[in-house]
């Protein structure tokens, strides 16, 4: 009999996590780095932005912390959908197809291992933010409420590169989606409030998923915490979730040939 | 009257959808197109349990199709293919709970060690931890791959990665095996290392499926072969049968003083086809076979002279490949055994007459 659900993906998932060890620069280090970087330079250099009329906090760090902790989601996903398509290439997937591996466990366990290798990389962030000032008003319940949020957050937002990898079955392909984060954090409001963007940024803002995370994020930690925005944030966050997820599943099983 | 007695097995085949079968795997009317092209053009076959069946075809003939299809990897365009007469298609599950394959390339992780690809294998099959790191170890030690079990799958040669791959595909202990073109890549050593391997498994009544572009090797494993070409099986039978059927007996005389005596040169001998080398060697092809031999070699005699040396040769499954597809296996991917051989048969730059 085959093995069951539980334990075929946590098979996999140690699997997936094992690789990441061994690959430790690519798998666990480079999803921190931008971010990172975004959050000392970007709030060193940039700090005068607070002086402008109407920004709510002196803290320009504080202002970015939540939402490059946001970031590290987009910036560090990708990795499983490359080494996905490398398995189906290698002829490793068929072998574990072979061996009663459930197609959607599969997926599955590929796309936690991304949202595993996301979360250090958060908390990482969110050590520098809080050195850098920013203050965490709403305590364990606004920090456990980010990481689930980031959690939902990186599997949708990884979901995207899973369908292109596997619509393409181009290990490659992932690399190419790669800079999208770039524009989406200039339509958003990680930089200014929406009040201080042009109009015509309010408007792509308003259709931008990553501006609803930034927003819950936000009254996550440095507060006030109330539930619209954190209800706005999980409702498109899941909807993107289940939209790549459903691409996923019939990306994958034409990738496969299992038609 | 005597009636048939009728098994409650057989009964209850038609709702458990199992079909009552003693073969391991039949193929009936199997056909895959992929767009325009067509891989498989209907092929239809049975292998026995216990039997190591041979499926021999060039690059692109449809080799690995039909192992995708059989193996439940890929659905058929049409046709039916059963494993133990459970139908591929329709039950897949339980078909891959009773296989074992290789596919062509060595399906490996390269960053996990040869002990974790044995034990992931063992664990997704259903087996527990502690029965997993048993099959782990054993398969290890009897892959001659204990040594290297802790090292990861990227620094293995190509011999072992080979190894571990055909070690997966025994972690349940399959009844059927399909090993797609296995030795692609070995050492002769490691070839027939896992010759032996092969031999003993389906000595313990598992059913081989070997695809292969090496003649040499479905004539040392197989009794039986198919050989598919363009799709389409050009035979399907014993490798005895099919030599017999279209190879040829070769004899080969060299005879004292270096030429052959005029009267075997110019007799009209009914029935033979006789070539005359420019070095000494007669050949003659001998239709009925080895059991014809002395007679041929009795009709010979008398003509004058005295046969210095006789080599008798039996068809090779080449020339049976040869004579179906119209064109030999690819050279580069032939091995040496055939190579040579056919240098042997080319070599002697014949010309041939056959008597009236």
């Amino acid at each position: 009999m085959a093995a069951p659900a539980g334990t075929q993906i946590r098979l996999l998932l140690v699997r997936n996590l094992r690789e990441g060890v061994r690959n430790p620069i690519l798998a666990y280090a480079l999803p921190v780095v931008i971010p990172l970087a975004m959050l000392i330079l970007v709030a060193k250099t940039l700090s005068r932005v607070t002086d402008l009329p109407g920004f709510p906090t002196d803290n320009f760090a504080e202002w970015m912390t939540p939402a490059v902790i946001m970031l590290t989601a987009m910036t560090g996903v990708g990795y499983a959908a490359t080494s996905l398509v490398l398995d189906i290439q290698s002829g490793f997937v068929d072998r574990l197809r072979l061996l009663d591996a459930s197609p959607a466990w599969l997926l599955l366990s590929r796309l936690l291992f991304d949202v595993a290798r996301v979360l250090p990389a958060g908390v990482a962030l969110l050590g520098v933010g809080v050195l850098l000032g920013t203050e965490v008003n709403e305590g364990l319940v606004g920090i456990a409420g980010l990481f689930a949020l980031l959690t939902l957050w990186a599997a949708a937002y990884g979901g995207l590169y899973f369908v292109i990898a596997l619509a393409t079955r181009n290990a490659q392909s992932p690399l190419a989606l790669a800079p999208l984060f770039l524009p989406l954090q200039f339509l958003s409001t990680q930089f200014v409030p929406r009040s201080l963007l042009p109009r015509w940024v309010q408007v792509a803002s308003a259709w931008n998923p990553f501006t609803y995370m930034i927003d819950a994020a936000r009254a996550l930690i440095t507060g006030p915490l109330t539930l619209a925005p954190v209800a706005r944030a999980v409702g498109v966050a899941l909807a993107m979730l289940m939209i790549t997820q459903l691409l996923c599943r019939l990306a994958f099983a034409r990738a496969v040939g299992d038609r | 009257m005597l009636r048939p007695c009728v098994s409650p097995f057989r009964l209850c085949a038609p709702l458990l959808s199992i079909r009552v079968s003693t073969a391991a795997i039949e193929a009936v009317d199997l056909a895959k197109s992929y767009g325009e092209v067509q891989a498989l053009k209907g092929v239809s076959f049975e292998v026995a349990r216990g039997e190591i069946f041979g499926f021999l075809g060039r690059n692109g003939a449809g080799k690995s199709t039909a192992v995708r299809i059989l193996t439940t990897l890929l659905r058929p365009t049409s046709g039916q293919a059963r494993v133990l007469g459970i139908d591929v298609e329709a039950h897949r599950a339980k078909v891959r709970r009773v296989l074992g394959v290789t596919l062509q390339e060595a399906a490996l992780d390269d960053l996990m060690t040869g002990r974790e690809h044995l034990l992931l294998a063992g664990r997704l099959c259903g087996l527990t931890k502690a029965r997993a790191r048993d099959r782990a170890d054993q398969l290890l030690e009897s892959f001659g791959l204990a040594s290297a079990a802790d090292r990861i799958a990227a620094r293995y040669s190509g011999g072992m990665r080979r190894r571990l791959d055909v070690a997966m595909a025994l972690v349940r202990e399959p009844q059927v095996l399909f090993l797609d073109e296995p030795t692609t890549g070995l050492d002769p050593q490691s070839r027939r290392a896992l010759w032996m391997r092969i031999r003993e498994l389906r000595d313990r009544g598992a059913a081989v499926f070997l695809t292969t572009q090496y003649i040499a090797e479905a004539e040392e494993l197989a009794s039986r072969v198919a050989i598919v070409h363009d799709g389409r099986l050009a035979a399907v039978d014993g490798v005895e049968a099919l030599k017999r059927r279209c190879g040829t007996t070769v004899v080969k005389l060299h005879w004292a003083g270096g030429q052959a005596p005029a009267a075997a040169r110019f007799a009209p001998l009914d029935g033979l086809t006789v070539s005359e080398g420019d070095d000494g060697w007669m050949q003659v092809a001998v239709d009925g076979g080895e059991p014809e031999v002395p007679a041929v070699v009795a009709r010979l005699a008398p003509l004058g002279g005295a046969i210095e040396r006789l080599v008798v040769e039996g068809p090779s499954l080449e020339e049976v490949f040869v004579s179906l597809t119209g064109s030999g296996i690819d050279s580069n991917a032939g091995s040496n055994d055939s190579q040579s051989f056919s240098a042997v048969r080319r070599g002697m730059g014949f010309s041939s007459t056959r008597g009236a």
